[in-house]
């Protein structure tokens, strides 16, 4: 019974891991519009200079950079660092249309994957860095630690959470959906959409770099493989699923995937049938997401009713000139102008 | 004469591909509170509207806003300078509802800001207090306060040509660049629409507008240019343009 409680706080530490993740890429592409499809990247960076920060030269004698800086130090030159360098990605590739952001964000991944296998001498290389040091692991006896990083996780996940909705709710976010929403009129009132494009794509970097400490803690290990691309759908699907542009989707979306997906655990199949119960968690999600696009479009939560104004309507007479131009459904089409 | 802001284009030429699609465009709107710009599809007339508010750049030629050079000004510092516009269809920000789309055109660049987002009310809800006193005022004026929470995608097409000129109200513009005002509307409102167009200039704004419709025009603009391929070919008060025959052909194929 212990056991299955104990897969069960683990399950659900990955999943806040993930909850957070999400509630980032609903920053940067719900509210943004930025489609970023290279957050396994971001997370990578975030992951190997925290660990590389926090590491003793004792430790792991191979590595050319082992700073051995304590924790909350590590975190913050993680953050430092990964909002660094998601704004040097930004800076020009922000100024493009939508699809070549994407693409430069996916070969983007693709090339900090490769330099984490490669640069063996900062990252271990394909074994990666592992029997990592985590918080409070010596306050704690045997698997017990799996609770206090759960507590640490939802406390981030909280935070994250309360954090977007103000930011959500204020002029920026507001700014935000509004140049997502019609980039051209944004710009005719005034608005420098690229600039608030590059912040909020920095912001989501300090933010992943503040979370994937987390993810290197439940793990004990960063290993290149672990940022591949699949991290990054994973988080889009939860995100589709939960909700675009919604507060409570993303990280709703996010526990409802990886608990799923982390159930398949449970079925005992023998080893000639193993494999293919392997690859049924991708299967499992394209299945889930289909069904979510197909039933519900928006996702469980939708943007439409988290930014739902709740003061009641003022009721107020019409003024002379809606009553004329607008209220009368015959005021409508008559005179079809077209460009020059 | 009310509107004090001034618009000069002079020579501006711009080319996509072998398509020349505004040629040497001279106008200024000194002297008048209407101007208006009329002429057949593909004139050029919305180019021009994009070459003067910064969405694209001319070849050559210069455009001046207030005897200020606009030469590579983008278009949110174009809008800066008080240099609104509105489009052909009327968008908006669907997503958002009546009120967010008013407070969102009048924020201050001061109020958009991470830290203000993270501080809450601070010296930013000073600024914030401004656009909500202003957006009562826009919205009470256009008689669109019971619709403040209505998403805009939800809007009838006149409303949405309504909030189209509420954003532009909330930053108070020196002029406002109107493509295509009209369409969309039934003939037996335009009045009430030419009346509101009219109540802008009394605010001290000055108007350049674009439209199909030439009843319309010839009652409202004091001035008006007439472009046909790129080029302006006639120009004068509405009896001047409406007697041309030049314009005549353009528009009926034959002088009259």
């Amino acid at each position: 019974m212990t056991g299955v409680i104990l897969f069960f706080a683990g399950t659900l530490t990955l999943a806040g891991v993930y909850a957070a993740l999400a509630q980032i890429l609903n920053l940067s592409a719900g509210w943004g519009g930025l489609w970023d499809l290279g957050m396994a990247g971001t997370v990578g960076i975030a992951a190997y200079v925290y660990t590389v920060a926090t590491v003793s030269p004792s430790e792991f004698p191979n590595l050319d950079v082992a700073l051995g800086l304590p924790i909350p130090v590590g975190i913050a030159l993680s953050a430092v660092v990964t909002g660094l360098v998601a704004l040097l990605i930004g800076i020009p590739s922000l100024r493009l249309r939508g699809e070549y952001f994407l693409i430069t964000t996916f070969a983007f991944a693709e090339v900090v994957r490769q330099l984490m296998i490669n640069q063996s001498s900062l990252t271990g290389g394909t074994v990666g860095l592992n029997r990592l040091d985590r918080p409070f692991e010596d306050a704690v006896t045997g698997g017990n630690y799996r609770y206090v990083l759960l507590a640490i996780t939802f406390a981030v996940v909280v935070a994250l959470y309360f954090f977007m909705r103000r930011l959500g709710r204020s002029p920026f976010g507001a700014l935000l959906r509004s140049q997502r929403d019609n980039e051209p009129l944004a710009k005719a009132l005034g608005k420098d959409v690229v600039r608030y494009r590059v912040l909020t794509f920095a912001l989501a970097g300090v933010l992943v770099g503040l979370v994937a400490p987390l993810y290197v803690w439940y793990l004990k290990r960063v290993v290149p493989d672990l940022f591949a691309a699949d991290l990054t759908f994973t988080v889009w699907t939860a995100l589709v699923i939960g909700g675009i542009g919604s507060f409570r989707g993303p990280a709703i979306g996010a526990v409802f995937l990886i608990c799923l997906t982390e159930a398949l655990q449970f079925l005992q199949v023998d080893a000639e049938h193993a494999v293919l119960l392997a690859t049924m968690r991708p299967l499992l999600l394209g299945l889930v997401l289909i069904l979510v696009l197909r039933l519900r479009p928006e996702g469980l939560f939708t943007e439409r009713r988290a930014f739902q104004r709740r003061t009641s309507p003022r009721t107020a007479p019409l003024a002379p000139q809606r009553a004329a131009l607008a209220s009368s459904p015959a005021a409508m089409e008559t005179s079809e102008g077209s460009g020059s | 004469m009310t509107a004090t802001a001034t618009l000069d284009v002079e020579g501006v030429v711009k080319t996509f591909g072998g398509v020349t699609a505004v040629d040497g465009v001279t106008l200024s709107t000194a002297g008048s509170d209407i101007t208006a710009l009329i002429g057949p599809n593909g004139a050029g007339k919305t180019t021009l509207f994009n070459l003067v508010t910064g969405f694209d750049r001319p070849d050559s030629g210069t455009v001046s806003f207030n005897g200020r050079r606009l030469s590579n000004v983008p278009a949110w510092k174009a809008a800066r300078l008080g240099l609104g516009r509105t489009f052909q269809t009327p968008v908006g920000f669907p997503s958002l509802c009546v009120w967010d789309n008013l407070m969102v055109a009048a924020a201050q660049p001061a109020s958009e800001t991470i830290l203000g987002a993270v501080m809450g009310r601070t010296r930013w809800g000073r600024d914030l207090e401004a656009c909500a006193q202003r957006a009562e005022e826009v919205l009470d004026q256009l008689g669109l306060s019971d619709l403040r929470d209505t998403h805009v995608a939800d809007l009838s097409a006149g409303d949405a040509k309504l909030l189209e000129f509420a954003r532009q109200l909330m930053r108070r513009p020196r002029m406002l660049l109107l493509d295509e005002p009209a369409s969309g509307v039934d003939p037996s409102r335009l009045p009430q629409l030419a009346a509101l167009i009219r109540s802008l200039v009394a605010q001290d704004i000055a108007i350049l507008l674009i439209d199909h419709n030439l009843s319309f025009v010839l009652d409202i603009a004091d001035h008006i240019y007439v472009m046909a391929r790129g080029r302006v070919i006639s120009e004068g008060t509405p009896d001047v343009v409406s007697n041309d025959p030049q314009v005549m052909e353009v528009y009926m194929g034959k002088a009259a």
